[in-house]
Formats: C-alpha cells, sequence, structure tokens
C-alpha cells in the first residue's frame, strides 16, 4: 500500500504571547518556535504502521517555506521513504487553496498512491478542511476523526470514527481513500537527534508551488486579525506562592469540596 | 429566492442540541431559514421556516459522499443558498469540508461570531489566542459553527413549514457498519464534586503519580484533556471534553490546561473553576472564576507540603 501522508509546519503558540502587527494585517510569529503538526505526528506513524504489515511506502508532502523541511525529514526518521516539499514562502490560509494545489500537484506529477493521510486539523488554523476538501475534488471516499484502522484489504479499509461523548463509528470505506487521523490513534515513535540527522541524507525533492496554483483564487480571506474579546471576570490569585496556594485551599473549603 | 440552508444533525434519533447555534446564526444573516434533516421523528422545535426531510435513514444522511447527492437535488429544486450552516463537530466538520470541495464552494469553520454590517465572520486561530475575521468571495459560502456561540439567537418560529423530498440512493465507497460504544471506566468522572484535571501542561507520564497523590490529598478526582489520555497517561474515560466526558462538579481545578473550545465546552458548566497556567494569556482565564498563573509542579507541590 502507498500513502502519501500530509506534513505541516506550524507554530507552537500554546506558551507564547501572539501580538498583532500592521493594525490587524499580520500575527506577528518571528519569535514562535515550530515544530510538526501534532496530528500529522499521528498520521505519519499510522501510515508506518501500515506500509510495515502490507508493504509499499510512504511518502510525505507538505507545502510551505523552505523552513519545512524539517517535517519532511522527521517524517523520514519516522519511517518516510521520501519527501517532497511544494514550495512557497506564502502562506495560504484558504484550506480550499491548499487543497486545490495538492490536487494539480498530484495530478501533474503522477503520483501514486492507495491512500491519503491528512491529519483531522492543523494546530494553528484548526480548519480541519484540507483532507475533506481534497478527498472531494479528487472524487473520493472521504472519511474525518479517524481514530482506529482495524482492517486493511487491497481494496478496502475497516476503520472507526470518533464522534462526540466517547462513541465511534465503524465503517468500510473503499480504496483508493483520503482519511483525516485523529490524534491518540497510535503512540507516535519517538524521534532522535541522530535519527534526524540520518535522514537528512534521504534526498527530499524540491517543487515550486506556483507551478500547480489553482486557476481560480482564494475563497476566502482574512480581513483583519483580532485579539479575543475579553469575557472573564476571573479572580486573580497573586502573590507569594504560599499565600496563594493558602487561598485556593481556602477556597475549597468554602466551597465544601474539601476540610 | 436567496435562503440559509441548515445541515440539521441527527445522531441515534436525536436532534443535537448545537443544531441551535445553526439556526442562531441562520437568525442573524436573516433571510428564509430551511433546515434540511433526514426523515424521522425528530424533537426539532421551530427554530427553521422551512424543513425539509429527506427520505433516507441517519446513517445515509451523516455521510458526507451520501450528503453531496442530496444537496445536489437540493439545490437543483431551489436553486443555490447563500449560506450553508454545519455545526462544528465530528459530523460537521467532516461534511462542511466535503461540501465545500464537492462545489467549489468557499468555506470557513469553527464559526463563532458574525459582524452583519462588515460581512465578517470570526475564527479561532491559535487555539483561541487570535481571531482572523474572514470574508467570502462570492458564494455560497460553507460555514461549520462553534457550539455555544449563536444559540441564544436562535428564534422561535410561528409557523415552520415542511416538504419531503425523495432520498438518493447511498454510495458503495463508503458505509456505515455499528456503533462503537466506550470502554467501561473504573471511576465515574461525571459523578465527582470535585475533579482535579491535568493538562498537557504536565510535560511527561512521570509526573502522574505526584498529581494522583495531590487528588488524594484533596480528595478529588483526577481527570484530563485530550492530549493527556492521546498519549495514555490517563484512562479515556478520564477525557473531559466534546469528544469525552461533559462534566458539571461543584469545583473543576485545572492545571496545564490551555482551554481549547472542545475542553471548555465539557467543563465550563461546573460550578467554580479554577485555572493554574503559567501563560498569563491562556484562554482557560477567560472561563474561570479564579486564576493562579504559576508554575504547576511548584503549586503541587506547595499544596502537598500546606497539607502536609
Ligand atoms: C474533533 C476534536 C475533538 C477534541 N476533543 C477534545 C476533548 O474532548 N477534550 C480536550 O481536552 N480536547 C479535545 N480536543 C483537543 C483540543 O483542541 C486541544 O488540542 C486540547 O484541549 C489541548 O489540551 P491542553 O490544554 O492540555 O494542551 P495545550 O493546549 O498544549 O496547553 C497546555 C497548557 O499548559 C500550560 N503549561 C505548560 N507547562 C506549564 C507549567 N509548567 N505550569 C503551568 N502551565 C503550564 C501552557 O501554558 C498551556 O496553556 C479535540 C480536538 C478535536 C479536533
Ligand atoms: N501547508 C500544508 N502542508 C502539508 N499538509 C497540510 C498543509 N495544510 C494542511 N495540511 C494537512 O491538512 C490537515 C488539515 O489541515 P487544516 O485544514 O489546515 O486544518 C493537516 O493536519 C495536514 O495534514
Amino acid at each position: 500500500m502507498n500513502i502519501l501522508v500530509f506534513t505541516k509546519r506550524v507554530a507552537a503558540t500554546q506558551e507564547e504571547e501572539l501580538r498583532i502587527r500592521d493594525e490587524g494585517a499580520s500575527v506577528d510569529l518571528s519569535k514562535v518556535p515550530f515544530k510538526i503538526n501534532d496530528w500529522d505526528n499521528y498520521s505519519i506513524e499510522e501510515a508506518v504502521r501500515i506500509v510495515e504489515k502490507t508493504g509499499g511506502t510512504v511518502t510525505a508532502i507538505s507545502i510551505g517555506d523552505a523552513e519545512s523541511d524539517e517535517v519532511l525529514r522527521r517524517a523520514i526518521a519516522m519511517g518516510a521513504k521520501d519527501g517532497f516539499l511544494v514550495n512557497s514562502e506564502s502562506v495560504f490560509h484558504d484550506p480550499g487553496v491548499r487543497s486545490r494545489l495538492i490536487q494539480n500537484f498530484i495530478q501533474k506529477e503522477n503520483i501514486p498512491f492507495d491512500v491519503i493521510f491528512t491529519g483531522v486539523q492543523s494546530e494553528d488554523d484548526q480548519f480541519g478542511c484540507v483532507g475533506g476538501i481534497l478527498g472531494a475534488v479528487l472524487g473520493l471516499p472521504y472519511s474525518s476523526m479517524v481514530i482506529g484502522i482495524d482492517a486493511v484489504e487491497k481494496d478496502h479499509m475497516i476503520i472507526r470514527r470518533e464522534l462526540e461523548g466517547g462513541l465511534q463509528e465503524r465503517i468500510k470505506i473503499t480504496v483508493p481513500c483520503v482519511l483525516s487521523i485523529q490524534s491518540g490513534i497510535n503512540e507516535p515513535r519517538y524521534v532522535s537527534i541522530m535519527g534526524i540527522r540520518k535522514a537528512s541524507k534521504v534526498e527530499r525533492k524540491v517543487f515550486k508551488a506556483a507551478d500547480y496554483a489553482a486557476e481560480a483564487g482564494p475563497g476566502i480571506e482574512v480581513v483583519q486579525w483580532a485579539y479575543p474579546e475579553k469575557k472573564g471576570v476571573a479572580t486573580m490569585l497573586t502573590g507569594e506562592l504560599d499565600v496563594v496556594c493558602g487561598q485556593l485551599l481556602g477556597i475549597l473549603k468554602e466551597k465544601g469540596v474539601f476540610q | 429566492m436567496s435562503y440559509t440552508l441548515i445541515i440539521a444533525e441527527v445522531r441515534r434519533g436525536v436532534f443535537e442540541e448545537r443544531n441551535l447555534d445553526s439556526a442562531g446564526i441562520a437568525a442573524l444573516l436573516g433571510k428564509e431559514a430551511v433546515m434540511l434533516l433526514p426523515d424521522g421523528a425528530y424533537q426539532t422545535g421551530n427554530i427553521a421556516d422551512t424543513i425539509v426531510k429527506v427520505k433516507v435513514g441517519e446513517e445515509v444522511f451523516l455521510n458526507p459522499l451520501n450528503l453531496k447527492n442530496i444537496l445536489e437535488k437540493v439545490f437543483t429544486a431551489r436553486g443555490n443558498p447563500d449560506v450553508i450552516i454545519f455545526t462544528h463537530s465530528s459530523f460537521g466538520m467532516e461534511s462542511a469540508a466535503y461540501t465545500a470541495g464537492a462545489f467549489g464552494f468557499p468555506v470557513v469553520t469553527d464559526v463563532s461570531g458574525y459582524d452583519k454590517e462588515r460581512g465578517v465572520f470570526l475564527k479561532s486561530y491559535y487555539s483561541d489566542k487570535i481571531f482572523g475575521e474572514f470574508k467570502a468571495n462570492g458564494g455560497p459560502v460553507v460555514l461549520s459553527v462553534r457550539s455555544g456561540s449563536f444559540k441564544e439567537f436562535a428564534a422561535e418560529k410561528t409557523a415552520t413549514r415542511v416538504e419531503e423530498i425523495e432520498g438518493v440512493a447511498p454510495v458503495e465507497g463508503r458505509t456505515f457498519v455499528e456503533y462503537v460504544e466506550e470502554e467501561k471506566a473504573d471511576v465515574d468522572i461525571t459523578k465527582a464534586d470535585f475533579l482535579l484535571s491535568v493538562g498537557r501542561g504536565i510535560g511527561n507520564k512521570d509526573e502522574i503519580p505526584a498529581y494522583e497523590d495531590l487528588a488524594g490529598k484533596l480528595k478529588a478526582v483526577l481527570s484530563g484533556s485530550r492530549p493527556v489520555i492521546d498519549k495514555m497517561w490517563l484512562p479515556k474515560p478520564r477525557q473531559v471534553g466534546t469528544s469525552g466526558k461533559t462534566v458539571k462538579p461543584k469545583v473543576y481545578l485545572a492545571m496545564g490546561i490551555s482551554g481549547a473550545f472542545q475542553h471548555i465546552a465539557g467543563m465550563k458548566d461546573s460550578e467554580c473553576i479554577i485555572a493554574v497556567n503559567k501563560d498569563t494569556e491562556a484562554p482557560i482565564f477567560q472561563y474561570a472564576h479564579f486564576g493562579i498563573v504559576a508554575d504547576i509542579h511548584k503549586v503541587r507541590d506547595k499544596l502537598k507540603e500546606i497539607m502536609g
């Protein structure tokens, strides 16, 4: 089974202070560290595991700036055979633009595949769209929220989709297809610095995004960026740690959950 | 004629409450609200001007490949809508994207605000640290809306017309097999009065015993955010959030949890929320009653020291 896995390099903003620049025109990410999108890490792992069992290859593909090579090296260290960078220095906020770019790339370069994996969503934009749009434009069956792959056959797969509240649904999907992989589907393997260094010796191919641009322009545009509306009324406990912790225990007593 | 199309979400005979958010934004958009749902005895309330029942079963309707064929029929009969609204859930996320791709429509997901004057949709970026104001270049635009964002705008309609349309032949590419229930739990976190909930901020699995110990001393039950469960640091039935449990304890003490909406949706109705996070801008502080900006490990150790 040949699997294409889409991997995105994203800003790790969880612990960062984010500032909007140029009167709302952009978000300053210059001091923010970048990493592989968490969901894509799970999907590379899943693809590598399938190929280890069934044979075939995993190809990691990223659309992004030159730095995105980093996530390709990481994917190769995890077991991908090839890494393709579809290089563009601009960010495409519209997931439709990204999906059509991917469609054109796969079709023009004649890249063979049985299954395409994406993550459920990008950590940065949280669109959760690239896989679904891609499935539709390629005319292939699609499923998102894939939390288990129970059987892999030549012409179909049995998978589990995650719903709400812990419920799942088992579905049968024919191959070729596009699947968006949910976090928690597996335990991604550890990647060492040594492993990544070794992966650097595998050649990654670079393509120019401009060669695959869709005719239609973006369907949506960001008018401006904004900070969240402050709705909080939280009372902040401040001061020395023992004072704050003492206050915390006081609140717990007052609420009647702690004696 | 211009209209807004709401794709209702139903599951196992239940009309999901988050459809109210779809009805809410439809009311703000102000066009005729047409709600599409599969045939069945669902308690929808009068939240749309027109209900269109499709003569197919739930599992057929909830499959984006079939939905595409159903929508083709609707568009042929009524013309294209201006806006197509999904819930931002497992079903809605999947089908909004697929629908947008299938028809070449623009799409904005996880929409939590709408500015009618400027015609922009507000969408979360970076787990709610920044929001993007999006405009569609042409339409119809496909939206998926965040639950809890618009339900207050859902208006009770005086008259709801009900129409029926014929079903479609289910596609073969993707078929429903069965539902799979969650594993049995050792403790039911929905029954606890006091939850100590830990997030990715605890750093690694080796920290879990120290938080178990803290929970023991506080007589709290330990729960967690999704990454903690994904990494198997805690069992799945201990997960709080949309894809885990919805909890309403007297006290919810969140340590090292940023406050993504899927987490917030599962705990926002707790009587008292206390958040500990080292990031002053963590979105969870917007929902908390009390907040502490500190290193959670230090808070943990200090609490234990005071309690002896
Ligand atoms: C379809 C779908 C369903 C989902 N369902 C759920 C769900 O049911 N439940 C759920 O929780 N999530 C769910 N998620 C995931 C959700 O989007 C977030 O990714 C997740 O909630 C983030 O968890 P977190 O807050 O623990 O981690 P992060 O967002 O990584 O936050 C970690 C926090 O810890 C803080 N921190 C780090 N170190 C320290 C320290 N030493 N001291 C103090 N603070 C520290 C950081 O500042 C940060 O705020 C779902 C996502 C999708 C797409
Ligand atoms: N620039 C990109 N390069 C590679 N893969 C991407 C890119 N953008 C999105 N994807 C894939 O699509 C998934 C969903 O992205 P999104 O629709 O942006 O939430 C991600 O998890 C990736 O697998």
